[in-house]
């Protein structure tokens, strides 16, 4: 009985494949596009996929989000599952960027065009094309933004060393610091990216180097954790701290005066480049193989300009 | 001590009331065990089938597909069967799976794959055995003994390269192939490794003394041990087992990803525990079975793969899988309690 069972489930897809023609829905207009976020809950990527559709809704297409969790494996899962819908074009924002291979070389083997958005990969050959904020400008930004003001920096930097994005700003501060030679890393420590995790971090720091006056956070939420730690140890106003974001919270600690710099990202512009480049593509058109978004240093002076802009 | 444990262990006849701790045969009771796992799974492919635009669902790709997605998940639902069995849990499985990737990866270069697999499974067999010997010797309970050796297997894993991913040299094609190759250019590498932890499984479960003892200590510890089974010997390898099911599981997912990843795994205890409870296994031990087990897992990647295909917002996904499992358990406990 065990057996006949197991037939006749063996059977079902049998059945079903059968009279695939029927379940076919005819009017199923417009091409299919995914998009695979390493985590959608940020609103940076939020806002991408909101520049995602803004280019692929009005020509009457489909776009799937998926939310790989930052799970590799569940990323990989979903973008085997997106590609056996034989979509136009798929969207990767890659949660480990050695991992995503597999999928890529998947891809390729369908003809599906993947467009990395973000963080870059190991295999650029295996990718239509890659669209980033600039991050190492970013980080250079920041640096020179520091630089105008306190050209003798002793600095801290708060890192989150397993994300490509903040090793490439990171980068860009010190290949701008190379040019100030009063500037000086005392530590660097890891902030893990967040508020949370900053501020225990930023106060340790504060403890320990009692000349320390300025401080890189590699992103917005862990400004906002330093800058808290930084009050907290009765140091507000001796501490300047440069960032790389732009969000809407960075921006406002921006406009007032606890935060020095932020270096803005487009992520809404990353988003509908991304798109159009992968329509460029359909269309037989050439497409360059590593965009960069141009980031934009937001200081005091143009503060209120910007925020009114988003 | 021992020897009066074996002197007792002989006119043994062990505390046999359901059909579903009976090894597995032609029984009714495996009908009625996984009739309703069938036919869940039946309606679930002909929902997807319906739903998926253009008929993209039910296609031979997309199932052989669905198979190889479910094959990490379902090897650690394997191991853990067994440890949920005998009443215990494993919360670490998920941070062995990047325990043994880093460390198999790490070995490849040096030791080949052989070795890489053999270091890669050594590690989660030690911490298997670690779980085993604590929740066997110390009054500590197993959910807060795999709680801080999940902790621990995380914090090693993170230790290697800067807790960035380890990437697999190109060169290393057999371990590569581990995850990615397709025997007779269709069927994946991952899902025969599963058939064959399933073969595994199954017997030591339900075709052996020793499984017969695992549903014994499940049902009634106490009445267990006064029947003279060596409980705690039989935990100490339950949980070893469940380690090196999780080894092998990361082994997988590196060479599926051509990198091993120290913050991999995260969360892959919880599908799994899905998987076990969905596939009929009881939280409080003493009832359950491998081939259910498997079929909790397909109906997890079904629901995963069709949702996704389908279309359905990955806020939605959540909300879906949570209700299926509870709906999915609440029958079941319904179900055994009818009975009774």
């Amino acid at each position: 009985m065990k057996h006949a069972s197991l037939v006749v489930l063996a059977l079902i897809p049998a059945l079903f494949s059968g009279c695939k023609p029927a379940a076919t829905t005819p009017a199923e207009s417009g091409r299919l596009f995914g998009v695979s976020f390493q985590t959608m809950n940020n609103p940076f990527f939020v806002e991408l996929n909101e520049g995602l559709k803004s280019v692929i809704a009005p020509r009457g297409d489909r776009l799937v989000t998926l939310d790989a969790q930052w799970n590799s494996l569940k990323q990989k899962n979903d973008v085997a599952d997106l590609l056996q819908q034989r979509p136009a074009a798929v969207f990767i924002n890659p949660v480990n960027w050695e991992g995503v291979k597999g999928t890529l070389i998947e891809a390729r083997r369908k003809n599906v065009p993947v467009i990395i958005v973000d963080a870059p990969v190991s295999d650029p050959d295996l990718v239509l094309c890659q669209v980033a904020s600039d991050n190492f400008e970013a980080g250079r930004l920041a640096c020179e933004a520091l630089a105008r003001v306190n050209p003798n920096a002793k600095i801290v930097v708060l890192h989150l060393s397993v994300n490509r994005a903040c090793i490439d700003r990171v980068e860009g501060f010190k290949a701008e610091m190379a040019k100030h030679p009063g500037m000086r890393i005392l530590d660097i420590q890891e902030g893990k990216g967040s508020a949370e995790g900053a501020r225990p971090v930023m106060r340790d720091l504060l403890g320990r180097f009692p000349e320390l006056d300025a401080v890189f956070p590699i992103n917005d939420p862990s400004a906002l954790g330093a800058i808290s730690a930084i009050e907290a140890a009765g140091r507000a106003g001796q501490v300047t701290v440069v960032t790389v974001d732009g969000s809407r919270e960075g921006a406002a600690a921006v406009r007032a005066g606890k935060l020095h710099a932020t270096v803005a990202q487009f992520p809404k512009e990353i988003g509908r480049i991304a798109a159009e480049k992968a329509y460029a593509h359909l269309e037989g058109k050439p497409v360059e193989k590593d965009i960069k978004v141009p980031v934009q240093l937001i200081t005091r002076e143009n503060v209120a300009a910007f925020l009114e802009s988003r | 001590m021992k020897s009066a444990e074996q002197a007792r262990n002989k006119p043994v006849s062990l505390p046999v009331e359901e059909k579903s701790r009976k090894p597995i045969g032609l029984s009714l009771g495996a009908v009625r065990t996984f009739a309703p796992l069938l036919a869940a799974i039946a309606v679930l492919l002909v929902l997807f089938s319906l739903w998926v635009p253009q008929g993209r669902f039910l296609t031979p790709a997309n199932l052989v597909d669905l198979t190889q997605q479910i094959s990490v998940n379902a090897i650690l639902a394997f191991g853990l069967t067994l440890v949920i069995l005998i009443g215990g849990i494993d919360l670490s499985v998920g941070a062995v799976v990047a325990a043994a990737g880093v460390v198999a990866v790490s070995l490849l270069n040096t030791t080949g794959p052989l070795g890489a697999c053999a270091g890669g499974i050594g590690v989660a067999v030690f911490f298997g055995l670690a779980n085993g010997l604590f929740a066997a010797r110390t009054l500590m309970p197993p959910f807060i003994i795999t709680l801080a050796t999940m902790l621990i297997a995380r914090g090693f894993a993170l230790g290697f390269n800067e807790s960035r991913p380890l990437p697999i040299a190109e060169h290393q094609e057999l371990f590569l192939a581990l995850g990615n190759a397709r025997w007779g250019g269709w069927l994946p590498m991952p899902v025969i490794l599963m058939f064959g932890v399933f073969l595994l499984s199954t017997v030591l479960l339900h075709g052996t003394r020793f499984g017969q003892h695992l549903f014994a200590i499940g049902g009634n510890r106490e009445a267990a041990r006064f029947t003279g089974i060596a409980i705690a010997r039989h935990e100490v390898l339950v949980y070893a087992f469940c380690g090196a099911c999780a080894g092998l599981a990361g082994i997988i997912h590196a060479s599926q990803l051509y990198s091993a990843e120290p913050a991999a795994g995260m969360g892959f205890e919880l599908s799994a525990i899905a998987a076990v409870v969905l596939g009929g296994t009881s939280f409080s031990g003493g009832i359950g079975t491998i081939p259910g087990t498997l079929l909790g897992a397909i109906i997890i990647g079904i629901l995963d793969k069709g949702l996704n295909q389908a279309g359905v917002h990955f806020s939605l996904q959540y909300i879906v899988k949570g209700a299926v499992i509870l709906a999915a358990v609440w029958y079941d406990v319904f179900r055994r309690n009818r009975k009774r």
